[in-house]
């Protein structure tokens, strides 16, 4: 169905060639995976398929792709519509209607259908995607999994051979992300339909996927079936990393297949350790705090204390109202109702220096923080506001993210690494509260990996305390030592991560499903479990 | 969207039927009423949707253009006779640049021509801006000729970016607040204006990316899922605009 042919790409002005030769054939009603570190190029490869690389993005092509026989070379991306639905990582930023309705029909309009063929296949696709109760609704008010679903539908309904998605779960919460990829694996299923996904976080999506193709950022693409592909990248879901930890000969992809490798080791009697907390000092209080825009209630009086050393993860679905409480104590949105003390102080309160003093805050796009032309100036500006000595900010930098070159223009960093300096310029000032709004939004293990390190360590060596929302179990299952769980405005569980996850299916890691009923949420833990028993 | 809208070309052809009144009619008083008819309309007409709260900022900008606007049309230029409200000092200026002048003194005429002058090109922004704010950009998309794609990507991308703007600058700001930074005065701007700028570049790009790999523009014929028909109401607002142009 498709068909890379001695592909090469490099962009102008780049050094590093972005694919070569890579010679690949995708079946029809196969499921691909793209895997890759950020930036290595998994968007381009994506791109490649229907010619918005080099069409629209300019870039050296050599050699040749091909769908269904017609070659991007000859044809415009335009030209592809019938045949291949393309879905980009922010699919908020293509829409072009107001209405589901007509945002569905739109992809039908351009190419002339019949008026009674397109209410047909509009009917359809509101169906497949059960998306039918939304038909009417404003496309601005839906929340992330349904804007999702909108975006797969409108692509659906032109009826493509080719289905293409970039990250299409990295902003979805887990029950969210669940529903759309279970939806692919119907379309591939029941239609016959070729998907190619790309996709950082790979213990949604590993269970699907047919084949593997993994860049590994220079121009090396590796292509194969996941137990392949996964037994030497490095980049692998904690699954994998289980099987490997466990010494065992075969990995599985799916929770079903290693539980029936690991029985054994569920029978294991081991000693539960009680965990006393340790006593220390209130950082964050809050009591009975409300929060509401116009007639909606984000927080419907919700009263905690968040302690010095914590790191706290805030869970809940998309619009539970994570947000709203995270902006309240950073002091942005003020409250409706109840009170909120940091440390003694009110955070509306707070300013310049001693704002920074006391709150640092990520927000969901860390470059909103930034505005200087190179990593060096952002450095120093950093240092200037908080009057330290030249090169303390860059000091942090070198540690978070080490071989940063100082001349790069913040816009050029990969994510991870802008998530990194816009850290170390907040963390250059010392806050005791740090406060980050979904930091791992397309960043791969690596860099997630990285950011745990610094963040258990800046909480546990200063006793400071962070707070994260995040839909990533796998991430809290690693970093969090307290969960708050949020439904609706209301905290419906607040306990320690063990308890929290292992109680919901839906938000438990891959380890303690397979592991289940241990009390084991990552691989370190099972590890270190095991090792106490010898 | 329950509630049927008007057609996306009307409060288009209504602003420049008031604009090309309020030019041939100029007239402060006629400018100053259709401004202020202009936004009762924009406060009561408007929905919820995300273009619609630009229209407090085309205000902001266009204030602030009228006051820039004064200040230079009083201070520079070729002196007008009649009543004397007060001096500044004149600056000196080289020899090769004869007839014109900096500061000196300010007559009541000096001071209502510029704001006369001033107001018009603000009403005229004001009035583009309503239009942008009551119309959704999607909408006029749909139907636009198809004929004109490539430009009708272009007012489309203008026209629902300029909005977008608007919220990514609450954001942008309210991060940077965090920061600890002054997000008042004129440096501020230049920490906003540059994430601003690439968020803007990228959403636009995204925008067209989509339609492109959505085969807008191909086939040059296009069918109607949900025609929007022009209804009474619409040439009732047209033709309210046309009256004036005829009367001026």
């Amino acid at each position: 169905m498709i068909k890379f042919s001695h592909v090469s790409l490099i962009y102008p002005n780049s050094t590093t060639t972005v694919l070569e030769d890579l010679n690949l054939t995708i079946a029809e009603g196969e499921m691909v995976l793209v895997i890759g570190p950020t930036g290595s190029g998994k968007s381009s490869l994506l791109r490649l398929i229907n010619g918005l690389v080099p069409h629209h993005t300019g870039g050296i092509l050599a050699g040749d792709v091909s769908v269904n026989g017609l070659s991007t070379q000859m044809t415009k991306p335009g030209g592809m519509a019938h045949l291949i639905g393309i879905v980009g990582q922010n699919p908020a930023n293509g829409f072009v209607a107001d209405t589901v309705e007509e945002e569905l029909a739109f992809g039908m309009e351009v190419l002339n259908l019949p008026n009674d063929v397109m209410r047909k296949r509009v009917e359809e696709v509101l169906d497949l995607l059960s998306l039918a109760p939304l038909r009417n609704r404003s496309i601005a008010t839906l929340s992330g999994g349904e804007q999702q679903r909108v975006a797969i539908g409108a692509a659906l309904v032109t009826h493509p051979k080719v289905l293409v998605l970039d990250e299409p779960t990295s902003a979805l919460d887990p029950i969210a992300a669940e529903e759309v990829l279970s939806i692919l694996h119907r379309l591939v299923h029941d239609l016959g339909l070729t998907v190619v996904i790309a996709e950082h976080k790979l213990e949604r999506v590993i269970q699907f996927a047919d084949r593997i193709v993994y860049i590994n950022g220079e121009g090396v693409a590796n292509v194969g079936t996941p137990e392949e592909i996964l037994m030497q990248s490095p980049i692998a879901p904690p699954i994998v990393h289980l099987a490997k930890a466990l010494g065992l000969k075969e990995i599985g992809v799916t929770v079903r297949e290693m539980r029936r490798m690991t029985t054994h080791y569920r029978d294991i009697e081991t000693i539960s350790k009680i965990e006393t907390p340790p006593t220390s000092s209130k950082v964050i209080t809050f009591e009975k705090l409300t929060v509401s825009y116009g007639d909606t209630i984000a927080l419907n009086g919700i009263t905690s204390n968040i302690f010095a050393g914590d790191v706290v993860a805030v869970m809940g679905r998309n619009g539970a109202g994570k947000s709203s409480l995270l902006k309240a104590l950073a002091g942005v949105n003020p409250p409706t109702g109840g009170s909120i003390s940091l440390s003694g102080k009110n955070p509306f309160e707070l300013h310049g220096k001693q704002r920074r003093e006391t709150i640092g805050f990520i927000p969901q796009e860390p470059s909103d923080l930034l505005y200087g032309q190179s990593v060096a100036i952002e450095c120093e500006q950093a240092d200037r506001d908080n009057e330290l000595s030249a090169g303390t900010t860059f000091a942090v930098l070198q540690q978070l993210v080490p071989g940063i070159s100082t001349a790069t223009h913040p816009r050029d960093l990969s994510e991870g690494q802008r998530l990194g300096l816009a850290l170390s310029v907040v963390l250059s000032s010392n806050p005791s509260i740090l406060i980050l709004d979904e930091p791992t939004r397309g960043l791969d293990y690596q860099a997630k990996n990285e950011l745990t390190r610094m963040l258990i360590n800046f909480a546990a060596s200063f006793g400071k305390a962070v707070i994260l929302a995040t839909h990533d179990v796998e991430l809290v299952a690693e970093l969090a030592s307290r969960v708050i769980f949020i439904a609706d405005g209301d905290i419906v569980a607040d306990g320690s991560t063990l308890d929290v996850l292992l109680s919901s299916p839906a938000f438990a890691p891959q380890v303690a499903k397979v592991m289940s009923p241990q009390p084991w949420l990552s691989v370190k833990d099972v590890v270190a479990a095991l090792e106490g028993l010898q | 969207m329950t509630k049927p809208s008007l057609h996306p070309f009307t409060w288009w052809l209504w602003a420049i039927g008031l604009a090309v009144a309020i030019l041939r009619f100029d007239s402060t008083w006629f400018t100053v009423s259709c401004v202020g008819v202009v936004m009762v309309v924009v406060y009561t007409c408007r929905d919820d949707a995300p273009w619609a709260k630009s229209f407090d900022w085309t205000l902001k900008l266009s204030a602030w253009i009228l006051a820039v606007r004064t200040v230079i049309g009083i201070a520079i230029g070729v002196p007008i006779p009649g009543t004397p409200l007060f001096t500044v000092p004149i600056v000196p200026l080289p020899d090769w640049m004869p007839g014109i002048r900096i500061g000196g003194t300010v007559t009541w005429e000096r001071l209502s021509s510029s704001v006369t002058e001033g107001l018009l090109i603000c009403s005229i922004i004001v009035i583009f801006g309503a239009a942008a704010s009551l119309t959704s950009p999607h909408r006029l998309l749909r139907v636009m000729p198809i004929y004109i794609y490539e430009f009708a990507v272009a007012v489309v991308i203008a026209t629902s970016v300029l909005p977008q703007l608007v919220s990514s600058v609450k954001r942008i700001r309210m991060a940077q607040r965090l920061r600890g930074q002054k997000t008042r005065g004129f440096s501020s701007w230049k920490r906003v204006a540059i994430p601003l700028l690439e968020e803007s570049l990228a959403r636009s790009l995204d925008l067209a990316a989509s339609m492109d790999s959505r085969g807008y523009g191909v086939s040059k014929k296009r069918s109607r899922y949900r025609p929007i028909s022009w209804r009474l109401k619409d040439s009732l607002v047209v033709i309210s605009a046309v009256g004036l142009v005829v009367i001026s």
